[in-house]
């Protein structure tokens, strides 16, 4: 079963195989990357004989920037703050962020999992990384995998909730882009 | 007639192997360690492989018959890029390195797209020099199709493979196309994948048999493992070469890895027990890989006779 709502694709020409196996490919890049549960609709549209490629997402609710208190636990001590680090994959981004914020001769880490702040400033909405823009870098590295090798001329249009991706072997026509829009349109509408 | 078979087993007492196929007038093409095992390729005359298989018994090795030993295949894909590498092209490669054959990777230049898609010269003799060549395409046919001007102009039969089923007819220049193995993103691991991969070694080994049958037309003066040896005995350089496989063997000859400029002379002169010197049976000259040596070995009816 797709983890997705909705996931179309369509291929012209006798391509039925290139259709499943673009299917499982897709799935299998979006999987690698960890991507597949923050899209929720999918439309793909491949013409070959043009050549062009074309995705158009809906993603699900944006995703809240990762705080300290997400990758630690905070807690009050004598002459400052302790956080006990849970999320080692984001340890060396806070310390950082940390550093940049109270003076790196303020902060210490006296322990692997343990960093200390001298300040009586809480630390635990500090905003340690912005994961929408990870992961719209994700998403951006994960379409180009995608497309059909050779198809080097790329537009990529992103909101907060969607976005459009077009790939083609010959120069990218304004045309050429409001066509496939309306074949997304159709397929949306199907 | 020579058998072409894979030895695997232990480090410890694999010296016997070496020395009985020796004895037998065997030759061993490869020997590959790894740390504790050994893998050792070997042509063996086939009246007496029974006796090597009680040999390896012995020893508690492993002892298969490596039809694609003593060959050189070229893997062939458009591009280097994460779209067609690793899983396909890798699975490919170290599958016919596994039935015995020398595997070299290429990626073309510009070999991507459908309108776009080119090869050129020098790709052209580098894919020349291997024995047979399998190109990996994708999944739509049409594209397929389209990129068969990749592969015309090359001499060496080559195995296409790609998603789609299509009929033979359709790649007129393609030896053979395997299909159900087109783009995809993970390794092959299901049976149905694992078949796939031993289709395209049967029609590879198909290939190479055609090349065979071609040269036991007009036989080679002498045989590729036997200049193998020669040259290995008398230009012991070539043991300091930093590849694998320092003299890889082709069905009509081989490559040293030794750069053509200093070391052709000491090859052209390399000279067997009948009298005879390598430069006067085989055209020595410079391999479009790297800066080595390409020794193709002439045939009977140039030279006149075999030995």
């Amino acid at each position: 079963m797709d983890p997705m709502e909705v996931f179309k694709i369509e291929v012209t020409g006798q391509e039925e195989f290139g259709a499943k196996k673009y299917r499982e490919l897709i799935m299998d890049i979006l999987q690698d990357l960890g991507l597949i549960r923050s899209i929720g609709k999918l439309y793909v549209y491949v013409d070959i004989m043009k050549p062009v490629f074309a995705v158009y997402g809906l993603l699900r609710s944006g995703i809240p920037p990762l705080t300290v208190k997400d990758v630690g636990d905070v807690l009050k001590v004598q002459g400052g703050y302790q956080v006990k680090i849970n999320d080692e994959e984001h340890m060396a981004d806070m310390i950082r962020v940390l550093s940049d914020h109270y003076g790196r001769e303020r902060v210490e880490q006296p322990a692997r999992d343990i960093v200390v702040i001298a300040s009586d400033a809480t630390p635990a909405d500090l905003m340690v990384a912005d994961l929408e823009a990870e992961f719209l870098q994700d998403l951006t590295d994960a379409l180009v995998r995608v497309a059909p090798e050779g198809f080097r001329n790329r537009r990529n249009e992103m909101t907060k909730d969607s976005f459009f991706f077009i790939a083609a072997e010959e120069t990218l026509e304004p045309d050429m882009i409001r066509e496939m829009r309306e074949k997304i349109r159709e397929m949306e509408n199907a | 007639m020579l058998e072409p078979v894979m030895f695997t087993g232990g480090l410890y007492k694999h010296d016997l192997v070496v020395e009985l196929v020796e004895d037998l007038g065997g030759y061993v093409l490869q020997k590959n360690v790894t740390q504790t095992e050994i893998i050792l390729l070997i042509l063996i005359p086939s009246e007496d492989a029974a006796a090597l298989g009680v040999l390896s018994k012995e020893l508690r090795g492993e002892l298969v018959r490596a039809p694609l030993a003593g060959t050189e295949v070229a893997v062939v894909t458009p591009t280097l890029a994460i779209h067609h590498l690793p899983h396909i092209a890798c699975d490919i490669a170290e599958y016919l390195r596994r039935h015995g054959s020398k595997t070299n990777m290429l990626g073309m230049a510009r070999g991507v797209g459908r309108e776009i898609a080119q090869i050129n010269e020098y790709e052209t003799a580098l894919i020349n020099e291997h024995d047979a060549a399998v190109f990996i395409f994708g999944n739509f046919q049409e594209c397929i199709k389209k990129k068969e001007s990749l592969y015309r102009n090359i001499s060496v039969p080559v195995v296409v493979t790609g998603g789609p089923q299509i009929p033979q007819g359709d790649l007129p220049y393609a030896f053979g196309y395997v299909p159900s193995i087109g783009r995809v993103a993970h390794r092959a691991r299901k049976s149905t994948e694992i078949g796939t991969l031993d289709r395209i070694v049967e029609v590879v080994g198909r290939a190479l048999d055609k090349t065979r049958n071609a040269i036991a037309k007009d036989p080679l003066t002498t045989s590729p493992p036997r200049v193998m040896d020669a040259v290995r005995e008398q230009v012991p350089e070539v043991e300091f070469s930093y590849s694998p496989l320092p003299i890889a063997l082709n069905l009509t000859g081989c490559r040293v890895k030794l750069p053509y400029e200093g070391y052709r002379d000491k090859v052209s002169a390399v000279t067997f027990d009948e009298g005879v010197k390598l430069g006067e049976i085989a055209t020595i000259r410079p391999s479009r890989m790297k800066d080595y040596i390409l020794v193709r070995i002439l045939p009977a009816s140039e030279t006149g006779f075999v030995f």
